[in-house]
C-alpha cells in the first residue's frame, strides 16, 4: 500500500515511516503544507496521514483541497488537539478517522488498514492468517472454516494482533486499543494478560496453532515463528 | 460585631457615664446650695431667739415658730463648739412620718443658766424641688439622646446601603462561572473608591485566571507531540529482534511512565475544557443503560481485583452533555475500583434524583475537603490525582451536588441531580 505522511515533527514521521515500510508498504512524506499540497495534487495514495497543525498552514485546508480535486485517498487525521468539535469537523469534511497524539504505531497501522479495507468496496472484508479467517464486517472468526465465538473485546484484540502480525504490541498499546483513553488504567496493564489468555485458549481449543508470543512482560507478538 | 453595634456601644458607655456624672454633680451642687439656704434660715431663727432672750431674758416658747422646731435643754458644762450645723432625721407630727432635716445646735446663757438650743428645719420641700429641677433638665436630655440614637441608626443603615450591595456583588462574583463583578452606583466617595478597587481586582483576577487556563491548555498540547515521538520510538524499539529481558523490562517501565504522563496531560486538558464550558451539546441520556454499559467496560478490571458489584438502579434519564456524563461515570468507576482492596465490594445505587457509588477501601475516612483537590492522593495510589477533581468540576458545571461520606466502612460518593 502507498501512504503519505504529512507531519512536521521529524522524529514521529521517521518512526511511522519505519513501521509502515517494514510491513512492505511504500511511504512518502511531507513536512509542510506546501509539500503536502503538491504531493496530494500529483500522486494518488491509499491513505494520507494528516497532521492538523503544520508550520505553514492548517491540515484541514489540505483535506478540503483533497476533496475539492476529487481524490479518493483515505484520510487519517493525527493531531494533538483532541477537542471534540475539531474531531467532528475533520470527520464531516471527509476524513475517515481521527487519531489523537500520542498514539501507538500498532494502533495507527490497525486504523490505516481498516480505512483501506473500508474504501476497497470490491475487496472483501476477510483477513486470513493460515488457518485463521476473520470477517471484519460480520465480526466472525473461523478456524479451518469452523466458527469460534469471541466477545467483542476479544474479537477486537485478535483483529488488532492479526493486523499487526509479526510486530510486537506493547501491553500499553493493547490496553488503549481495547479500553480507550477514558479509563484511568495507566497503572494496571497486567490485566490484558487474562484477556490474551482467553483468546489463546479459544483459538487452540478449536484447533488453531498458538501464534501468540509473550515478549518478556512488555508485550505480545502474533506471528508464525 | 457589626460596625454600628461597636460604635453604639462606645457611644452608650460615654453618654451613660456622662449623664451619671452630670447628674451627680448637679445633685451635689444643688444640695449644697439648699443646705446653705436652710442654714441661713436657721441662723436667722437663732438670731430671733437670741434677740428675744436678750430683750425679755427668757427663752421664747418652742410653739411660737411656724416652719422650724426649737428645743432647749439645760446643760451644766459648755461644750467645745459654739455653733454646729448637721443633718438629721426627725418625726414630722403633722405629716406623721420621718423626714430628713437640718439642725443648728448652739448654746445660750440666760440668767446664768446655760442652755443648749437646737433649731431643726425640714429639708423635705427643698428636696422635692431638687428632684423636680433634675427631672426637668435630665428627662429632655434622655429623650434627645434616644432620638439621636434612632436617627443615627436609620442614617447609618441608609449610608451603608451601597456597601451592602457591594458586598453582595462581590460574593456573587465567581471566577468559575462567567459572571462578572457588577459595580454599584453611589455618590459616596469612599464607596466609589472601593468599588473601583474591587472592579480592578476582579478584572485582573479574571484575566490572570484566563491566562493560567490558556497556559495549561497550551503547555499540555505542546507536550502531546513530544509524547507522541517518545511513544512511537518506544514502539519502534520494541520491534528490535535483539531485545533481551533487561531491555524489555526497561521498555515496560518507559511505557508505563509515558502512559501516565499522557493520562496526566489529557486530564489537565479535560479540566480546562470543562472549565471553559466547551462541552455544550446536550441530549437525553439513559443513565441506567449507561451504567450497565460502563459496568461491561470495566468488567476486566473488576474481575481482576475480584470485586463484588451490587447494583440497584431505577430508570432515570438525564438531559446533559453525553461526554461529561460518561466522564463522570468513568471516574466514579475508576475511583471505586482503584481504591478498593482485592475481594472488596462496590455498591451502585441510582434513584430518581441521585447516583451513589459506595466501595470498600484500604483507607479509612478521608478528608472530604481535600479529596476533591487537584493532585491530592494517598501515597499508595498510582493514579493521576485528577480523577476526583474532574468529577467535582463536572458536577460544579452541571450544578449537581457532589458529596463524600464514610458510612459503615464504605466510602460513598453521592451525586444529586437536582436541576435540569
Amino acid at each position: 500500500m502507498k501512504f503519505l505522511i504529512v507531519e512536521d515533527e521529524e522524529g514521529l514521521r521517521k518512526s511511522i515511516d519505519q513501521y509502515l515500510t517494514a510491513e512492505g508498504n511504500i511511504c512518502d512524506w511531507a513536512s509542510t503544507y506546501e509539500q503536502g499540497y503538491q504531493k496530494l495534487s500529483i500522486y494518488d495514495y491509499d491513505c494520507v496521514l494528516l497532521d492538523l497543525t503544520l508550520p505553514d498552514g492548517e491540515g484541514l485546508q489540505l483535506l478540503k483541497h483533497l476533496k475539492k480535486i476529487n481524490k479518493a485517498d483515505g484520510v487519517l487525521i493525527i493531531s494533538a488537539r483532541n477537542s471534540l468539535d475539531q474531531k467532528i469537523e475533520g470527520l464531516s469534511i471527509g476524513a475517515d478517522d481521527y487519531l489523537i497524539k500520542p498514539f501507538h504505531l500498532s494502533e495507527l497501522y490497525a486504523r490505516l488498514l481498516a480505512i483501506v479495507r473500508r474504501r476497497n468496496f470490491n475487496g472483501n472484508s476477510l483477513l486470513h492468517f493460515n488457518e485463521l479467517e476473520i470477517d471484519t464486517v460480520s465480526k466472525e472468526t473461523k478456524v479451518n472454516g469452523q466458527l469460534v465465538y469471541f466477545t467483542r473485546k476479544e474479537f477486537d484484540l485478535l483483529l488488532y494482533f492479526v493486523a499487526n502480525k509479526n510486530k510486537v504490541i506493547s501491553k500499553s498499546a493493547a490496553v488503549v486499543h481495547i479500553w480507550g483513553d477514558d479509563a484511568d488504567m495507566a497503572d494496571s496493564f497486567d490485566f490484558i494478560y487474562t484477556h490474551i489468555k482467553n483468546v489463546r485458549k479459544k483459538l487452540t481449543d478449536s484447533g488453531c496453532k498458538d501464534y501468540f508470543q509473550s515478549v518478556y512482560g512488555v508485550g505480545y507478538k502474533f506471528s508464525e515463528t | 460585631m457589626k460596625l454600628f453595634t461597636s460604635y453604639n456601644r462606645i457611644l452608650a458607655v460615654i453618654t451613660l457615664t456622662g449623664l451619671l456624672a452630670i447628674g451627680f454633680l448637679f445633685y451635689q451642687t444643688l444640695g449644697q446650695y439648699i443646705n446653705k439656704q436652710i442654714e441661713d434660715h436657721l441662723y436667722e431663727e437663732l438670731l430671733e431667739v437670741k434677740d428675744f432672750a436678750h430683750v425679755k431674758n427668757i427663752l421664747p416658747s418652742p410653739d411660737g415658730f411656724d416652719d422650724v422646731i426649737v428645743e432647749y435643754r439645760k446643760i451644766s458644762r459648755p461644750s467645745h463648739s459654739s455653733k454646729l450645723f448637721a443633718d438629721t432625721v426627725f418625726y414630722n407630727p403633722k405629716k406623721k412620718h420621718e423626714e430628713s432635716a437640718r439642725y443648728l445646735k448652739t448654746q445660750l446663757l440666760i440668767k446664768g443658766q446655760r442652755y443648749e438650743v437646737i433649731i431643726t428645719a425640714s429639708k423635705f420641700e427643698r428636696q422635692e424641688q431638687i428632684k423636680s429641677i433634675i427631672l426637668i433638665i435630665l428627662l429632655p436630655l434622655v429623650v434627645l439622646l434616644f432620638v439621636l440614637w434612632l436617627v443615627n441608626r436609620i442614617l447609618i443603615r441608609r449610608m451603608w446601603l451601597p456597601f451592602r450591595q457591594l458586598l453582595t456583588n462581590i460574593k456573587a462574583f465567581n471566577i468559575n462561572k462567567e459572571k462578572v463583578f457588577e459595580p454599584i452606583r453611589t455618590n459616596i466617595e469612599e464607596f466609589k473608591e472601593l468599588n473601583k478597587a474591587v472592579l480592578e481586582v476582579s478584572l485582573k483576577v479574571k484575566s490572570d485566571y484566563r491566562e493560567i487556563k490558556l497556559f495549561t491548555e497550551n503547555a499540555s498540547h505542546e507536550m502531546m507531540t513530544p509524547l507522541a515521538v517518545i511513544n512511537s520510538k518506544l514502539d519502534t524499539m520494541l520491534q528490535f529482534n535483539s531485545l533481551g529481558k533487561e531491555e524489555s523490562e526497561i521498555l515496560a517501565d518507559l511505557y508505563k511512565a509515558t502512559s501516565k504522563l499522557t493520562k496526566l496531560n489529557q486530564s489537565l486538558l479535560l479540566l480546562v475544557k470543562i472549565d471553559n464550558n466547551q462541552l455544550q451539546a446536550r441530549e437525553e441520556i439513559d443513565l441506567k443503560t449507561l451504567l450497565e454499559e460502563k459496568l461491561g467496560y470495566f468488567q476486566e478490571l473488576i474481575q481482576k481485583r475480584n470485586l463484588k458489584v451490587k447494583t440497584e438502579t431505577a430508570a432515570f434519564t438525564l438531559y446533559a452533555n453525553r461526554s461529561l456524563i460518561e466522564i463522570l461515570v468513568n471516574n466514579l468507576f475508576s475511583n471505586a475500583i482503584r481504591h478498593n482492596y482485592d475481594g472488596g465490594s462496590i455498591q451502585i445505587t441510582l434513584t430518581e434524583d441521585s447516583l451513589i457509588f459506595s466501595n470498600t477501601g484500604t483507607q479509612t475516612r478521608l478528608d472530604p475537603l481535600k479529596i476533591f483537590e487537584r493532585f491530592y492522593k494517598d501515597n499508595t495510589s498510582d493514579g493521576t490525582g485528577l480523577g476526583l477533581a474532574i468529577l467535582k468540576q463536572v458536577c460544579l458545571r452541571q450544578h449537581y451536588q457532589l458529596s463524600y461520606h464514610y458510612e459503615q466502612r464504605q466510602h460513598q460518593f453521592r451525586i444529586i441531580f437536582n436541576s435540569r
